[in-house]
């Protein structure tokens, strides 16, 4: 292997920083017209009537869509995942989200029109021209009440506005709860926030009659999936459309949401008017129409014994999907990288009159292990054990891997953690960031200087690139490139390179010189997508197993050429050629051309070209881990942070490139540093989105985002050829449970116990006001 | 959103009545309003242009005056949407004498506001919805000491209601004195509103 492991620079860079890679707001086709969308101001109300009239009169305006118009053909979207099996302890109500609302409003946000006219300008002028009369109903805003007997139903022919409930059970938390020395029993509140990607997302779609063939640009991590639903949802051919995820500024989970709105609508628009459509959301629509995560109230406990080993977790939990589950049940656990004998969790999936949640960047993670890291670092201070020497005691020893947990996993199938040697990485992150020497010597010394300093340390697992499956198919060309086409979509993981990486290995050539396609159905048209942190793993082995039969093929044909046994022979610079005599060679290019002969016969039995088409599936994900460690001074004037020293080791796996991977790891502590501190979708008592700008919404820029440090370890997962594991979320997850932590360590004579994300300068401050307060 | 405040009238009570239930001077008073109807024996329809910072747009309202005292107090009761969204509440309204021949107005009441207005004024609300419900009472007021001079001349009013512009810009100079305090520009308009169908109520029921 030479290029694997590299720190190779990103093929697609050139074509992004100079500005000619294709985003879909690029897309810009003759006769093209504009779709602009009438949202509801309120969460919950009946729609009476619609008065589209005077809109359909303002000059450039083509057509106007609602439901009623829509006809026979609205229809509720599909389920992105099936429902859950129906076992013991699951109870799941699908209720999909609806192309235009029809007869109640269920989220503030939600459309009931659609405008399609010659500019977004004149499009946006008609939206305000359409009258509608929406009679308010009382608002489903706060969970607890939202299950309350008098709560009223968002879906009124359920009987209450739960939507799913499971019980995952492990061991007898009751029994090991008797047997404690500590409980440490807490609620536990984590609040809203958005994806914000750089790009929002936007749809063009492009009938052509003549052809009967459909062309949909979307910024969707899922092109496949969407060009499966969208042919049967349109009665098409899957061959009669093709789905094109170009560059994407950004997915982070929302843009895996299939069905929105508007991918339902804009190509039935496009087919009705055989003319194409372009929509675009804009920023403040972004906040309305794209999906969010995470409202969940846990109370949760940890039975410990006295030397702080943990013999039992119970959480029982509520979660907020807004107000419809398109994504079906999903869920992670809090046990964190611990060996934990003894689990009980209960999660109640509550439908409220606000925007649809589903998994962002971490996916679960960010709570379960929030939950699991303060509960332990509570125990810690209770018992008087270092915040080190408690994680030690309690992590999966390395000899217990393949672990098996007991319960289900996300994909609901038994949870398993193939690898892992944790212990290695916690050391290697202390001594980064200097633990011993910061709290022996360096905070004493700045406290005693009036200075707020406070370091936090915290752990984390992920399961990474789950199945089912992705594919690749690689041709040797003429020229002597590598085509490679695969069907996940990029968002800006450094596909074009790292995979690029895998297949140079292989084929001897140049990283430079393997050419990459993904995310176009008419290239590669079977697959599921790019999330889960399953790129790498998932179509990485795919793209691997594709190079490993190209090579055996272009091994073949060499030696049938140069007329030396396969071993004998090398590829090396874009050639084959016999070792140790260089000069008896051929190039690829050659050899291609060879393998798709104008003349003459292809065998029986034998296929033209160079090319191969191979797939992988992982029996099950590979499970990453990291330690995150952080100094940060708090400024007790204005309650900002300052994070001094920020340091992540990372085990995923084999690494593909390690500049890539960094490059990941520090996006996604930056926006775990947002969904620690600053990021918080703020909603009012009748679930009115207070924030919906990117002025009040704060994102972390580069003063927020301090200098990280990576450090490496790597345990190969035995799930692939490869031993990779996904790297994409992970950077996001401990982040907040690493600032509750840090922020307690700064301010011991507060003795404050943070139990809530995400905070904010403002959040701190009360939360220090109530202490003063109280003492 | 809660709004309250006290403002005092330059005149006597029965002209600070009459003034603020007379809809044209009320339409004049705060800008933007492009009418202003009797639609029952209390109720009133109207239109108004409001902009507040990125959000603008018409706002269609409706008032219903209730608990009428005549010449002291009454509720008014609004329901407004528009593209730039909605607010509904209700507020009481008291007028009492001063010692000094001036009137003191209290006010206060309970807004729901969503949609643009909330989502993306919602910083501005606060300090815009004073501003403008402050800018209006001062236009009314001016109109009623007008008023209270011609009368004591026998002459005829002089008045000349703030331009749109000139409305808009005090509302500005407020907020950008009040910035910092933060959330309000939405609250601020829907004061306003509130507070020009009350006066717009007030005016009509005087006459």
């Amino acid at each position: 292997m030479n290029y694997v492991g590299k720190r190779i620079k990103r093929n697609e860079d050139p074509r992004l920083l100079t500005g000619q890679a294709l985003f879909v707001d690029d897309v810009d086709l003759p006769r093209m017209l504009h779709a602009a969308f009438l949202r509801s101001d309120y969460a919950h109300a009946r729609l009476k009537s619609i008065d589209i009239s005077a809109a359909l009169q303002r000059p450039g305006v083509v057509a106007v869509y609602t439901a009623e118009i829509m006809g026979e053909e609205w229809k509720p979207g599909p389920a992105l995942v099936s429902p859950p099996p129906t076992v013991e302890n699951v109870l799941f109500n699908s209720r999909t989200q609806v192309p235009l609302v029809k007869d109640k409003v269920r989220y503030a946000g939600e459309p009931i029109a659609v405008v399609i006219a010659e500019s977004r300008y004149i499009a946006e002028d008609a939206v305000e021209d359409i009258i509608v009369d929406l009679e308010p109903l009382e608002v489903v805003a706060d969970l607890e009440k939202a299950l309350s007997p008098q709560s009223v139903l968002i879906h009124e022919d359920l009987e209450s506005n739960l939507a799913a409930q499971m019980v995952q059970v492990k061991g007898d938390y009751a029994k090991a709860r008797q047997e404690a020395d500590l409980i440490i029993k807490r609620r536990i509140i984590i609040d809203r926030g958005a994806a914000a990607a750089m790009e929002n997302r936007g749809i063009v779609a492009d009938w052509d009659a003549k052809s009967h063939f459909l062309t949909v640009w979307d910024t969707t991590q899922a092109p496949i999936p969407i060009r499966n639903g969208l042919a049967l949802r349109l009665g098409l051919s899957e061959h009669q459309v093709r789905v094109i995820a170009p560059f994407l500024g950004g997915g982070f989970g929302p843009k895996m949401m299939m069905f929105y709105s508007e991918e339902m609508l804009i190509p039935w628009i496009a087919i009705k008017l055989a003319r194409p459509i372009k929509w675009i959301e804009d920023r403040r629509e972004n906040f309305y129409a794209t999906t969010q995560e995470r409202v969940q109230i846990h109370d949760a406990e940890m039975a410990l014994d006295h030397d702080g080993r943990i013999l039992g977790i119970k959480d029982n939990f509520l979660h907020d999907t807004g107000a419809y589950d398109p994504y079906g049940l999903t869920q992670s656990h809090t046990m964190g990288a611990y060996d934990v004998a003894n689990y009980y969790s209960e999660i109640k999936v509550v439908f409220t009159n606000k925007m649809i949640t589903t998994p962002v960047r971490g996916a679960g993670r960010p709570q379960g292990i929030y939950i699991a890291e303060r509960l332990l670092d509570l125990a810690a201070k209770e018992l008087g054990i270092d915040p080190i020497e408690i994680r030690k005691r309690n992590f999966i020893p390395p000899d217990k891997f393949p672990y098996e947990h007991c319960i289900i996993d996300q994909a609901f199938s038994p949870l398993i953690f193939d690898s892992g040697n944790y212990q290695p990485v916690l050391n290697k992150a202390a001594t980064m960031i200097g633990y011993d020497q910061f709290v022996k010597e360096e905070q004493p010394r700045l406290r005693a200087e009036g200075h707020h300093v406070g370091i936090g340390i915290v752990s984390f697992v992920e399961t990474t690139g789950v199945g089912p499956y992705e594919g690749a198919r690689i041709t040797v060309q003429a020229n002597g490139k590598i085509s490679v086409a695969t069907g996940v979509g990029t968002q800006g993981q450094g596909h074009f390179t790292s995979f690029a990486q895998i297949v140079a290995d292989q084929l001897g050539v140049d990283v430079q010189d393997v050419q990459l396609v993904t995310g176009d159905t008419a290239e590669f048209h079977w697959g599921t997508g790019t999330f889960a942190s399953r790129g790498a793993v998932v179509a990485g082995n795919a793209i691997h197993a594709s190079a490993v039969a190209v090579r055996a093929k272009i091994l073949k044909l060499a030696s049938e050429v140069l007329k030396a046994p396969e071993e004998e022979l090398e590829i090396k610079d874009g050639k084959v050629q016999v070792a140790d005599i260089p000069h008896l060679s051929i190039s690829l290019g050659e050899l291609a051309t060879l393998a798709n002969p104008l003349r003459g016969a292809v065998e029986p039995g034998t296929e033209p070209g160079l090319e191969a088409t191979a797939y992988f599936g992982p029996k099950y994900g590979a499970t990453a881990f990291g330690t995150h460690a952080m100094i940060l001074e708090v400024d007790t004037e204005t309650m900002m942070v300052e994070i001094k020293r920020y340091v992540v080791v990372e085990d995923c796996g084999t690494i593909l490139n390690p500049m890539i991977l960094e490059g990941q790891v520090h996006g996604g502590v930056a926006m775990g540093i947002g969904n620690a501190y600053y990021e918080k979708l703020v909603y009012d008592e009748n679930a009115q989105l207070l924030n919906a700008s990117l002025a009040d919404y704060l994102i972390p820029t580069a003063t927020e985002v301090p200098r990280i440090v990576v450090g490496h370890e790597e345990t190969p997962s035995p799930l692939n050829p490869l031993g990779t594991k996904g790297a994409g979320e992970a950077g996001a997850i401990p982040v907040p449970a690493l600032f509750a932590q840090a922020l307690e360590n700064a301010l011991p004579e507060y003795n404050l116990e943070i139990l809530e994300s995400p905070l904010s300068p403002n959040r701190l401050f009360e939360l220090l006001q109530k202490k003063e307060k109280s003492q | 959103m809660k709004i309250d405040g006290e403002y005092i009238f330059k005149g006597p009570r029965e002209e600070v009545w009459r003034i603020i239930r007379d809809p044209e001077v009320l339409a004049t008073a705060l800008p933007g309003t492009k009418r202003l109807d009797k639609v029952g024996e209390n109720e009133y329809q109207g239109e108004m242009n409001v902009r507040v910072g990125p959000v603008a747009g018409l706002f269609s309202g409706r008032l219903v005056v209730s608990k009428e005292v005549p010449l002291s107090s009454l509720t008014l009761t609004v329901d407004g949407r528009g593209s730039p969204g909605f607010a509904n509440g209700s507020g009481n309204v008291i007028l009492n004498d001063q010692s000094d021949g001036t009137t003191l107005m209290k006010y206060e009441g309970e807004l729901q506001i969503g949609g643009k207005l909330a989502s993306v004024g919602q910083r501005l609300l606060d300090t815009a919805s004073k501003s403008m419900i402050h800018t209006g009472l001062e236009a009314l007021d001016l109109a009623l000491q007008a008023r209270v001079a011609a009368k004591s001349e026998g002459k005829e009013v002089e008045y000349t209601p703030p331009s749109e512009s000139k409305f808009a810009a005090a509302v500005a100079k407020d907020m950008a004195g009040q910035m910092l305090s933060s959330r309000t520009v939405w609250i601020i308009i829907a004061i306003i509103v509130i507070l020009a169908i009350v006066a717009a109520v007030l005016i009509s029921r005087a006459h």
